[in-house]
C-alpha cells in the first residue's frame, strides 16, 4: 500500500431535511494524510456530513471537494472512499478473506491479485490466522479489524469511520484507538473519524471539528481546542468545565480583571489576544484540575474560600465540588498524591488558580 | 420455552383437538387408497396397493402427474422471478406507494379464485391462450406471485440496508450488490416463496376449471374428474401421493429456515 493521501475541502456543505436543517453551511479542510474527528453530541449532524462524503446523503447546498476536484455529484461508487460503518456493516455469508477480497472483486482484480492484496491486508491488522472464518464466529474487536482491512485493501482516497469503536467495551476502546492510530501512521492516508466520545476524539486525532446543532462550532488541533475553547459548548463538550461570569475591569495588554460579585479575578491573556472591552460581561472557562487546594499561607493570582459540598474518589484522584459564597459550585480534581487533605463534607478549603489558567469563552449555550 | 407458565390441561386439550381436526381429514385418505375395494370405501378385508399399481400403470394418470409438475416448475420460476423482484424494487423506494404496489401484489390471495377464474377466462380467449400450456402457467404464475412477495420481504425486512451502503461504498455497482449481498442474505425467503409458489399451481383446480379443458389436464383436474365420474379409489392413492409430495415439500422449506438461521 502507498501512502498517498488526498485532501478534502467542504465548502459551505448545508442538508435539510423538511425544516429541518441537519447540516449548516459548514466548511472545513482536511489535509493530506490528516486524522480529522467530527466531534459532537447525537444530533449534531456529524453523522450527516460523513455520509454526504461518502456519498449517501446528497447535500441540500454547498460542495464537497477531493484535492480541488468537485466530487459532490459522484455516486458512493465513484469516490473511491473506505468506509468503517458502525457495527461494522461485515457481508455475514462471506468468509473474512471474501469480505476483505469484496471491495476487490468489483474492480474485477484477478483472483492471484486479489489473495496477496488480502493477505497484506489481514497482515496490516494482524488477522492473517482468521482468513477463513465468518465474521459471527469472532469477536467484536476482531471484527472491527476486519471492517479496517476491507476498507483499507483497495486504496481507497479516503478512510470514512463512522464511531468505528462504539461498540466496544471500554478497554477493548482503549487498546484499538492505539492501533487505529498507528495504523494511520504506517498507511499514511487521511482519515476522517466521526465520534461522540471525547476521550477518543482527544487521543486519536490530529484534528478536532466540533460541531453542535449542525454547525461548526471551532476546529484545532486537540490541545488547542482543549486549551484555548471559543464557546461555552466547546469548553463543556470537551472535557470538564467551571465556568464564571462577571464585568471586566483594569484591562492592560496582559490580561484583565474579572469582577464577579465582590471577587477580582485576574485572567492573564496569550501574547496577541484581544482584550476584551472594560465594563463588558464576560465568561471564564476553568477547568477543573488547572485549580488547586491552597495550604495556610500558599498563594495564587486568584484565591477562593468554600466548603466542601461533595467529594468523590477516582483512584488516580480526587473530584471535589465545593461551595462558594461568590462564585457558586466549583468543581476540581485534585491528584490524589498532591491532597494534603483528607477529604469531608463540610470541610473549609481554600481553592486557587493562576492567571493563565482560566480562559475567556462566548456563551453559546442555552 | 423456558420460563414460560405451563399450559394448563384445558389448553392443551383444545390444541389437540384443533391440530387434530386439521389432519383427520387428511388422514382418512390413507387407509381409502390401501382399500381392497373397487370403489371409495374403507378397507374391509385386509389392505392393498392395487390402486397405487393402477396409477402408475396408467398414462392418463402419469400424464397429468407430469403435466402438472411441468406446470408447477414453469409458473414457480415466473412468480420468484416477478416477486422477487417486485419486493426488492419496494423495499429500495419505499415509499407510501410502494406500499399500495404491495396490497395489490397480494390481490390474487384476497380475491376469491373463481372470480379470478372468470376474468381470466374473459382475457384468454381473445389472446388465444384457453387450454394453451402458457395460459395456465401465466395464471398460476401470476397468483403464485403473492407468496414470493410476502416471503421475500419478510427476508428483506431482516436485511441489514448498511450492508448495501458498504457494497455501495467499495465500488459495487447497483447489479453487483444484487448479486454479491443482497440475493445471497435473501436466498431462504426467496426459496420459500418458490415452494409456496409451487404448492400454489400443483394443487389448484377452480382456475383449471375455467381456463384448461381438454389438451391441459392437470392431475387436480384428473382427480376432480374421477370424484365426479368413477369414485375410483386410485385417486386416494394420488391423494396420498400429493400429500406425501407437498410434505416432503414444506420439510424442505423448514430445513432450509433452519440452516439459515443456524
Amino acid at each position: 500500500m502507498s501512502a498517498a493521501g488526498h485532501a478534502l475541502a467542504l465548502r459551505g456543505l448545508t442538508k435539510r431535511y423538511g425544516d429541518f436543517t441537519a447540516v449548516d453551511d459548514v466548511s472545513l479542510e482536511v489535509a493530506q494524510g490528516e486524522f480529522l474527528t467530527l466531534l459532537g453530541p447525537s444530533g449534531s449532524g456529524k453523522t450527516t456530513i460523513l455520509m454526504a462524503v461518502a456519498g449517501f446523503v446528497a447535500p441540500s447546498a454547498g460542495s464537497i471537494l477531493l484535492d480541488g476536484r468537485e466530487i459532490t455529484p459522484l455516486p458512493p461508487e465513484k469516490r473511491n472512499f473506505g468506509m468503517v460503518f458502525q457495527g461494522y456493516a461485515l457481508f455475514p455469508h462471506m468468509t473474512v478473506a471474501e469480505n476483505v477480497a469484496f471491495p476487490l472483486r468489483v474492480r474485477g482484480l484477478s483472483r492471484a491479485d486479489r489473495d496477496t492484496k488480502v493477505r497484506a491486508a489481514l497482515d496490516l491488522v494482524q488477522l492473517g490466522t482468521f482468513a477463513d472464518r465468518l465474521p459471527k464466529q469472532l469477536s467484536g474487536g476482531q471484527q472491527q479489524r476486519v471492517a479496517l482491512a476491507r476498507a483499507l485493501v483497495f486504496d481507497p482516497n479516503l478512510l470514512l469511520l463512522d464511531e468505528p469503536l462504539s461498540a466496544l467495551d471500554k478497554k477493548l476502546r482503549a487498546e484499538l484507538q492505539e492501533e487505529l492510530k498507528a495504523l494511520h501512521r504506517r498507511v499514511g492516508r487521511t482519515f476522517i473519524n466521526v465520534t461522540h466520545d471525547q476521550e477518543e476524539a482527544l487521543s486519536l486525532s490530529d484534528r478536532i471539528a466540533i460541531l453542535n446543532h449542525g454547525k461548526l462550532i471551532q476546529s484545532g488541533a486537540p490541545g488547542t481546542l482543549y486549551e484555548a475553547p471559543r464557546t461555552r459548548f466547546v469548553a463543556d463538550f470537551l472535557g470538564k468545565s467551571n465556568f464564571l461570569e462577571g464585568t471586566v475591569q483594569g484591562a492592560d495588554a496582559d490580561g484583565f480583571v474579572l469582577a464577579a460579585g465582590p471577587d477580582r479575578l485576574r485572567v492573564r491573556l496569550p501574547a496577541g489576544s484581544a482584550v476584551p472591552a472594560e465594563g463588558s460581561r464576560r465568561l471564564l472557562s476553568l477547568r477543573p484540575e488547572k485549580i488547586s487546594l491552597l495550604s495556610d499561607g500558599e498563594a495564587a493570582d486568584n484565591t477562593v474560600d468554600g466548603r466542601i459540598l461533595a467529594w468523590s474518589y477516582l483512584g488516580a484522584g480526587f473530584a471535589l465540588r465545593v461551595a462558594t459564597p461568590s462564585l457558586g459550585e466549583i468543581r476540581a480534581v485534585l491528584p490524589a498524591w498532591q491532597a494534603a487533605i483528607a477529604p469531608a463534607e463540610g470541610l473549609p478549603v481554600r481553592l486557587g488558580w493562576s492567571a493563565d489558567a482560566a480562559v475567556p469563552v462566548e456563551d453559546d449555550a442555552p | 420455552m423456558d420460563g414460560i407458565h405451563p399450559t394448563g390441561p384445558a389448553a392443551r386439550g383444545l390444541a389437540w383437538a384443533t391440530a387434530l381436526y386439521l389432519v383427520l381429514p387428511i388422514l382418512i385418505i390413507v387407509p381409502v387408497a390401501l382399500t381392497d375395494q373397487r370403489y371409495l370405501s374403507l378397507p374391509q378385508d385386509g389392505i392393498s396397493f392395487q390402486h397405487f399399481r393402477t396409477v402408475f400403470a396408467s398414462p392418463e394418470w402419469l400424464g397429468s402427474i407430469w403435466q402438472s409438475f411441468i406446470i408447477a416448475v414453469c409458473a414457480t420460476v415466473l412468480s420468484v422471478v416477478a416477486g422477487t423482484l417486485c419486493a426488492i424494487g419496494c423495499w429500495r423506494i419505499s415509499r407510501r406507494a410502494t406500499d399500495l404496489v404491495r396490497v395489490l401484489m397480494l390481490l390474487p390471495l384476497i380475491i376469491p379464485s373463481i372470480v379470478y377464474a372468470i376474468g381470466l377466462y374473459r382475457y384468454f380467449g381473445p389472446l388465444g391462450l384457453l387450454d394453451r400450456f402458457a395460459g395456465v402457467v401465466i395464471a398460476h404464475g401470476v397468483t403464485g406471485i403473492p407468496y414470493v412477495v410476502i416471503t421475500v420481504s419478510t427476508a428483506l425486512a431482516a436485511f441489514d440496508p448498511r450492508l448495501e451502503q458498504a457494497a455501495r461504498g467499495m465500488g459495487a455497482s447497483l447489479s453487483q450488490t444484487l448479486r454479491w449481498v443482497i440475493l445471497p442474505r435473501i436466498a431462504p425467503g426467496i426459496f420459500s416463496g418458490a415452494i409456496f409458489a409451487f404448492i400454489h399451481s400443483w394443487d389448484e383446480l377452480v382456475m383449471v376449471l375455467f381456463i384448461a379443458s381438454r389438451d391441459v389436464f392437470t392431475l387436480p383436474r384428473r382427480i376432480w374428474d374421477g370424484i365426479n365420474e368413477n369414485l375410483d379409489p386410485a385417486m386416494a392413492a394420488v391423494a396420498v401421493l400429493l400429500v406425501l409430495f407437498t410434505t416432503l415439500l414444506l420439510m424442505a422449506d423448514r430445513a432450509l429456515r433452519r440452516r439459515s438461521e443456524g
